[in-house]
């Protein structure tokens, strides 16, 4: 049998995902309640953000508009994972009860099927908050706007994505080798607020970390330097794209060897 | 008829690791880890035709799942050759998957939000179903079942018993050249029960489907198996027809009578008259288990009558589940 095309996974995709969102639709109540939701979450994250900000208008020569910059970009850059990959926050108990099987005998590729079955809406409300939030921090830092620069953003954009994916994919994905997986997880979750701010605050140690380890410095601070500071970019920011890629690939193999491992409970 | 699936020799072994008791216990476990091997799976072989059903039979924990396991693909044998529809599983697993079709009685694999039409077309999406076999078999579904009311329903909202039907006409839709039915009549009443026996009955006549059926329930058995495998701590007990399973304790059958007197007594007195046979008494009825290799009934009960009146009599053939029962017990002399 012929290798199923990007085409046929797309289509099937697509087909799941109208079905989703027109079932989701039809909890009306469910779909206010988390639309409102996510707003005050937005907002609260913003507000914090702000009052943080009146107290120290710059932090390490980032201003405020750099940073709000920053901010709106990692909001950005973490609608793609929040979206399409929220399936992995569930990975844990399907693989503890044993339900992870029934994503065993489809002739179709495993982490998609896994992963198209959620699609998080609530996700699409960062989308518009964070290009809302982008669009007035550059207007405000008097950003051009050229084909190239825009070219550049949606390039990182989609590398920080990457990163944030494939983190979350190797964090989910040790499930399948330990109880207590949530922890990682939610580790890594909470870890991804750090990316919001410029590495350079933090001591050397933190910085290793946050570049080599967990690679949160790559979701917004590596990309946004190509935007904001042109004249000086350490290779690091150029080679994201590649680091994106490379990550997200390892967590993919990662996941997969995981999954295949899978041998279910008994029934 | 050719063989669609073919076992050699499989065994599988699990790593299990030796949990010493108490917290300290645990504590040292933290250290030195100590694992036994485990075989779950012992040395079976066994060849299944194209079309037939079998009932796949075993005590809980006998390795009738991780059988299932390594003839899905899910698991790789240890050692010994498995070919399914021509592939070795684990080592295909996606084109496998295209082949067989898996039902798991509590673990539905339809999307749950979505009306079980919905999961069909994206089931004829995933499997590449020609738009013709798929019409033909919705036409099929509709003369077999009250499909109508299930279509537009979202499988979350649906009882567990429509739920199962669903599962199964979802596994058979890209007409699979084998289904593999763990336990689907698990939780059900008696009605869907037999519905779903008649479904599966049906779909494996018209489209000659292989069934591998695990069941506890000899109620799908005796419906739908005309062969048996049954197994138990990962070892092949038997392998044949159910017919032959029925003579496999010698012909039995348990005459019951009701006599006037102490049935318990009585028991006694008969036992005494008849030392060949396993005279036992309930509270209703005296149960004499006749082995008819050796003694016909109506003799038998010719000589009990001979010193009393016999008030009710009636007699029971021995059971399939009666039979199974005594194997997994007793094991096979």
């Amino acid at each position: 049998m012929k290798r199923k095309s990007l085409r046929f996974y797309f289509r099937i995709y697509r087909k799941i995902l109208a079905q989703d969102i027109k079932s989701k639709m039809s909890y009306r109540a469910d779909f206010i309640i988390s639309t409102i939701g996510m707003i005050f979450t937005n907002v609260a994250g913003f507000i914090s953000f702000w009052i943080l900000f009146r107290r120290f208008p710059s932090i390490n020569g980032w201003s405020y508009h750099e940073m709000l910059f920053l901010y709106g970009f990692s909001l950005v850059s973490l609608t793609p994972v929040q979206c399409l990959f929220d399936n992995n926050w569930s990975l844990r108990q399907y693989v503890y009860t044993g339900d992870f099987i029934k994503y065993c005998f489809r002739p179709i590729n495993l982490f998609f099927y896994f992963q198209s079955e959620v699609f998080d809406i609530k996700g699409l409300g960062q989308f518009a908050f964070g290009i809302g939030t982008l669009v007035y921090s550059w207007n405000k830092i008097g950003l051009d706007f050229t084909p190239l620069i825009l070219l550049k953003v949606i390039v990182f954009l989609i590398t920080a994505s990457l990163i944030m994916i494939a983190l979350q994919n190797a964090a989910a994905a040790t499930c399948f080798w330990i109880q207590n997986s949530f922890y990682v997880l939610d580790l890594v979750y909470r870890f991804r607020d750090y990316a919001k701010y410029p590495i350079t605050i933090f001591n050397p140690v933190f910085k290793f970390i946050f570049t080599f380890v967990i690679p949160i410095a790559f979701i917004a601070y590596y990309p946004s330097l190509v935007i904001l500071r042109p004249d000086d970019i350490p290779l690091l920011s150029w080679l994201s794209p590649l680091f994106g890629l490379v990550f997200f690939w390892l967590s993919y193999k990662f996941w997969m060897h995981g999954a295949l491992k899978y041998n279910g409970t008994g029934s | 008829m050719a063989n669609i699936i073919e076992i050699k020799n499989i065994t599988k072994e699990f790593k299990v690791l030796n949990r010493r008791e108490g917290l300290i216990g645990s504590f040292k476990d933290l250290f030195s880890r100590n694992y036994k091997t485990v075989r779950a799976v012992d040395n079976i072989s066994m060849t299944v035709g194209q079309g037939e059903i079998v009932g796949y039979l075993g005590p809980n924990g006998a390795g009738k799942s991780t059988t299932i396991k390594m003839m899905t693909g899910v698991l790789e044998p240890t050692s010994g050759e498995i070919l399914v529809g021509g592939n070795v599983p684990y080592k295909n697993r996606t084109k496998n998957a295209q082949e067989i079709g898996v039902v798991f009685g509590q673990r539905s694999q339809l999307w749950w939000a979505l009306p079980l039409i919905e999961s069909f077309k994206i089931l004829r999406d995933i499997y590449q179903i020609p738009e013709q076999n798929y019409k033909s078999m919705l036409e099929l579904y509709q003369s077999l079942v009250d499909i109508e009311p299930l279509l537009h329903k979202p499988v979350r909202q649906m009882s567990l018993g429509q739920r199962t039907l669903s599962d199964i006409l979802a596994a058979f839709l890209h007409d699979p050249k084998i289904v593999f039915l763990d336990e689907p009549t698990i939780g059900l009443d008696v009605s869907m029960k037999s519905k779903i026996r008649t479904l599966i009955h049906a779909l494996n006549k018209e489209k000659n489907t292989t069934v591998i059926l695990t069941t506890h329930d000899m109620g799908d058995v005796d419906a739908l198996c005309r062969r048996i495998v049954i197994i138990d701590k990962g070892k092949m007990l038997y392998d044949n027809d159910i017919e032959h399973l029925k003579g496999f304790f010698g012909s039995y059958r348990t005459l019951k009578i009701r006599v006037d007197g102490d049935l318990k007594e009585q028991s006694g007195v008969i036992q005494g008259e008849l030392p060949d046979m396993k005279v036992s008494a309930d509270d209703e009825w005296i149960s004499v288990l006749v082995d008819e290799d050796k003694a016909k009934v109506i003799d038998v009960l010719g000589q009990i009558q001979k010193s009393r009146s016999v008030r009710d009599m009636k007699l029971e053939e021995i059971s399939t589940e009666e039979v199974i029962r005594k194997i997994y017990e007793e094991g096979v002399k």
